[in-house]
């Protein structure tokens, strides 16, 4: 190894110019980073369900579709009637925005008899004014399953205006603009806005804000943490600089990758700052416990030293991060954890080449005896006097004590963990106060919810047969509790054939199909509905109740129908958020279990390896394990559910915590070889690696703990997980872990004997 | 306070004027359009209608057209052959009959929905509505430009879905060449460009190309086989004659 740190000092400007160039190079990438807040494009492609909801949603424009939500006492007022007409009239004048419907502007077509009349639901010139005219408007809308629960909500205290957006519309210029348009009329009525654009544009906002407010807090606190702990301004400057410049990296190889940040990977730089900064602190504090005069051979002692810890702790909390690749569900996720891990790996890089080159190369190693040693018995003061000596007091006086501390805490976690359920509604991942969480409740709570669902048909949509089964599949589905009303081609050429006066229903014959497609062809809606090529169809519904076990319960009722009814020349398939949401929900328990055995086994096989003894292996896992079977235990009284960020935490938590369980073992190895004795080695390996891994514990868990400021649910939780799994493993290296030892030790002795 | 009050109806007043000057020659201007447009009697013919949308599909529909006066007109249409013999019979007052012989019944569909299109083209029912121009329209030329006159339109409507056309016509036969179409947001929203050719004593649109700049779809409408005055009657156009 110290031929290896040699080397590094001789090519010490070589890796600092390379350092910079790389920088430089992939910070001109990070102009380029692109934002990527369209939820939907995060569902699998290799899942036929979520591939088909996101095909139908860009096929039939459903993602095009934005709404502006008016609450307010009692819809049918002359006042709300011209708020309406106002916003409308804005709308249709917006760039990027091809058609809009609301109660003011909205065809209704009417029975007169001979014939029919085509006219406006209100003629928007001459709005209703009087009382008894706008009765007879709120009668005639509630008569009409066409407006009822659709345009106004049942209760009459809700109305939407709808529009459509241009196919190459810029989606976000368009949100922001009608967000801008709609605010400055200053309307009395309560607004709201639904829809994926709109969405959008608050998702890309919350990116945004997460990165602009978390970064400088995880920042700073780090700063501070590593300011208390080195008292000199290399300690905080090169740690920082690690982290810093593989975020950089980390971001200029996702940009040249073709990736865009997403509402996860927003926060890989604050993870990288938490988790990036350690492997540098390891290596400084080597540096620093030298005692060469030589600044050269210092670095090349304290690094060939430090390496293989260094990259052990590194290569366990990439482990962790990239286990859960092979599980997870969206693709966000994915992609969260294999740049997470490639940035950590970065940051070891940097850390054992960069950093001893810099130290080496601009004379910052002063040895200034006095000062430093002054510092460094005083920290270790503090905390070997007022913890780490307590603790092990009652580590040698009472073994027991912790072990029945610790296997009290994990049955009742055990308990705990039958307790955990899932969390899929992408609802529930915004916080209550956010514009999107809002405006999706107000949809729920007063048009019945906004979560899609699609059965697509394909077949001849002209055909008879495909049309009956399109309005069998419909009355089958309006059946279910959840879905109160639905939307197909087929009920368009039942009202045309009414229109011709042959009653609400398909024609037997397909020329008069054919016929009717007349007064169809052309019409805004139909692009919606049927493909150009008329060889496919949708049925469109939404399903109402947010319950998981009512959506499931959906999927196999609708299976059931598509099993009996799909034919060759009418192929069934359903899709829709309840399907996609049944989906991740088995994914996810499924992607917990996979993930963490991967994390285990991998960890267990590597620092078996590195230490040489697969026993030891086991040792280091045990503080860890028992920590996760806490975690959970937690998250099951504490009603934290399974979602797609928390999923992550016993992986990551494995990854980062194993680390105090490595320094642990290694010191004990280390000193039962100096000192033959158990009882020394342990209390030696205690009050000198003790002081290193609670400072470790207190920057990763504090860096983690300002996710709980993030814009989202999940993360909040996430961050909380991570920081409690910290502080556990750190706690099991040091209590549980030791008491491991001793009793192992003892045994042996036993057995020796 | 008072002088400027007056001083302010003093300018209305001269821009006014100004302003009806320019009217006044519009509005000449859209009678000879009327006299172009509307002076056969009536007129024989067919009509080709081309769908094209923005990736350049191309959907065909052919129809016989008969028309007497500004008001009565009868589609039938020939192709596809799906929609053959589907016919309409437009009549004053938004009336529409339409006939499909697959159902073997007529039904009476009257729209006051003006901005709606046509059975799936570019045109509006209100481009389409057979009315004179100094009906619908207010005029003002705003120029002339070599060989023609740069017209802007305001509808009388308050129901029209535009806020102005821009029309440029010839300026020694007074037919149309090009007109665009604002929205109310004062945004260019539509296209059209006429060929024009004299057929006997009559000007007549033989292509007309409107394009939706918003959807980039575009529809073309060719007149083919024109004769004029061949002497229809109110007769023609009527319910029985749809159906047969």
């Amino acid at each position: 190894m110290e031929k290896f740190a040699k080397v590094i000092v001789k090519f010490k400007w070589l890796i600092i110019v390379a350092v910079i160039g790389l920088t430089i190079f992939f910070g001109l990438q990070l102009k380029t980073l692109t934002i990527n807040s369209d939820v939907l494009s995060s569902l699998p492609d290799d899942d036929p369900v979520a591939k088909l909801y996101k095909d139908i949603g860009k096929k039939y424009g459903g993602n095009d579709m934005g709404m502006v939500v008016l609450e307010t006492k009692n819809v049918f007022t002359l006042e709300t009637l011209e708020h309406i007409k106002q916003i409308t009239d804005s709308l249709k004048i917006t760039e990027g925005i091809s058609t809009v419907s609301s109660l003011t502007d909205i065809i209704d077509i009417k029975d007169v008899d001979g014939g029919i009349e085509i006219g406006k639901l209100v003629d928007e010139y001459e709005l209703p004014q009087t009382k008894s005219q706008l009765d007879s408007l709120k009668n005639y809308v509630f008569s009409k399953d066409m407006y009822k629960g659709s345009i106004v909500s049942e209760d009459g205290t809700a109305t939407l205006v709808m529009f459509t957006l241009l196919e190459d519309a810029d989606k976000q210029a368009v949100a922001k603009d009608v967000k801008a348009k709609v605010k400055v009329m200053n309307l009395p009525e309560k607004l709201y806005f639904g829809g994926m654009p709109m969405m959008m544009d608050d998702i890309s906002d919350l990116i945004m804000a997460d990165l602009i407010w978390l970064l400088p807090v995880v920042f700073f606190l780090i700063a501070f943490i590593l300011f208390l702990s080195f008292k000199s301004a290399r300690g905080v400057i090169m740690p920082l600089l690690t982290a810093g410049i593989s975020v950089i990296w980390t971001l200029g190889i996702m940009v040249l990758a073709g990736y865009e940040l997403t509402m996860i990977s927003n926060n890989i730089p604050i993870i990288l700052l938490a988790v990036g900064s350690a492997y540098t602190i390891h290596v400084i504090n080597s540096i620093n416990l030298s005692d060469e005069k030589d600044r050269k051979k210092a670095v090349v002692k304290a690094l060939g030293y430090i390496i293989v810890p260094v990259i052990l702790s590194a290569v366990t909390t990439a482990i962790g991060f990239v286990s859960f690749v092979f599980g997870a569900y969206l693709t966000m996720i994915r992609d969260f954890g294999i740049f997470t891990s490639i940035g950590t790996l970065i940051a070891l890089l940097l850390s054992i080449f960069f950093i001893p080159s810099v130290i080496s190369g601009f004379s910052m190693y002063k040895k200034n005896v006095d000062n430093e040693t002054k510092q460094e018995t005083e920290n270790k003061g503090f905390i070997a006097n007022k913890l780490l000596q307590p603790l092990v007091n009652l580590l040698f006086k009472h073994p027991k004590y912790t072990l029945i501390t610790w296997g009290a805490l994990l049955l009742l976690s055990i308990g705990g963990m039958f307790l955990i359920t899932t969390s899929v509604n992408m609802q529930e991942y915004f916080k209550e106060d956010n514009p999107t969480r809002v405006s999706e409740d107000i949809m729920q709570t007063k048009f019945g919810g906004s979560q899609p669902v699609f059965v697509a048909f394909n077949g001849n949509m002209q055909s008879p047969e495909v049309l009956k089964m399109m309005t069998k599949t419909q009355e089958y589905m309006e059946q279910s509790p959840d879905i109160s009303t639905t939307q197909s081609v087929a009920d368009l050429v039942q009202e045309m054939n009414d229109v011709m006066g042959e009653g609400k229903k398909i024609p037997e014959e397909q020329d008069k199909i054919e016929q009717l497609w007349f007064l169809l062809d052309g019409q805004d809606i139909m692009p919606q509905l049927v493909s150009d090529e008329l060889d496919e169809g949708i049925v469109q519904a939404r399903f109402e109740s947010a319950d998981s076990k009512a959506m499931s319960d959906f999927v196999i009722y609708m299976d059931k129908f598509v099993k009996e009814n799909s034919s060759e020349t009418c192929k069934i398939k359903v899709t829709g958020m309840p399907s996609v949401y049944v989906r991740m929900n088995e994914s996810l328990l499924q992607s917990q279990f996979s993930s963490l055995l991967i994390a285990i086994l991998l960890v267990l096989f590597i620092v078996g390896l590195i230490l040489k003894s697969p026993s030891k292996g086991i040792y280091a896992t045990i503080p860890i394990i028992s920590t996760i079977a806490i975690l959970f235990g937690f998250m099951g009284y504490a009603g934290i559910s399974l979602d797609i960020a928390t999923v992550l935490v016993a992986s990551i938590a494995l990854g980062i915590g194993i680390d105090y369980s490595i320094h642990i073992i290694t010191g004990f190895n280390f000193h039962l070889k100096e000192t033959g004795d158990v009882q020394k080695a342990l209390e030696h390996t205690i009050m000198t690696s003790g002081k290193a891994i609670i400072i470790n514990v207190v920057s990763v868990a504090s860096g983690f703990l300002v996710l709980l400021f993030s814009q989202m649910v999940p993360l909040q939780n996430f961050g909380m997980l991570v920081a409690l799994s910290m502080i556990g493993s750190g706690l099991g290296a040091l209590t549980l872990l030791p008491v491991a030892l001793i009793l192992a030790n003892r045994k042996k002795k036993i057995t020796v004997k | 306070m008072k002088n400027l009050k007056l001083s302010a109806v003093v300018v209305a007043l001269i821009l006014f004027a100004g302003f009806n000057a320019n009217a006044q020659d519009g509005n000449t201007i859209l009678k000879k359009l009327d006299e172009v447009m509307y002076s056969p009697k009536d007129m024989t013919g067919n009509t080709e209608i081309i769908l094209i949308d923005k990736a350049g599909k191309k959907k065909t529909r052919k129809a016989t057209t008969i028309q007497k006066g500004t008001d009565k007109r009868l589609f039938r249409f020939t192709a596809p052959s799906s929609q053959a013999g589907i016919a309409t019979l437009s009549l004053p007052n938004d009336v529409m009959y339409l006939y499909m012989p697959a159902f073997g019944k007529e039904r009476r569909i009257s729209s006051s929905v003006k901005s709606s299109k046509f059975a799936g083209t570019d045109f509006a029912y209100e481009d389409m509505e057979a009315k004179l121009f100094v009906k619908k329209y207010t005029a003002n030329l705003l120029k002339k430009e070599g060989n023609l006159l740069v017209v802007e339109l305001k509808p009388v409507s308050k129901k029209s879905s535009y806020l102005k056309i821009i029309a440029k016509l010839d300026k020694t036969n007074y037919y149309p060449t090009y007109m665009e179409f604002y929205d109310k947001g004062n945004k260019k929203i539509k296209t059209a460009t006429y060929k024009f050719e004299k057929i006997g004593k009559y000007w007549n649109a033989k292509e007309i190309t409107m394009v939706d700049l918003k959807k980039n779809h575009k529809t073309i409408m060719k007149m083919s086989g024109i004769k004029y005055d061949t002497g229809l009657t109110d007769n023609d156009f009527t319910v029985r004659k749809l159906k047969q």
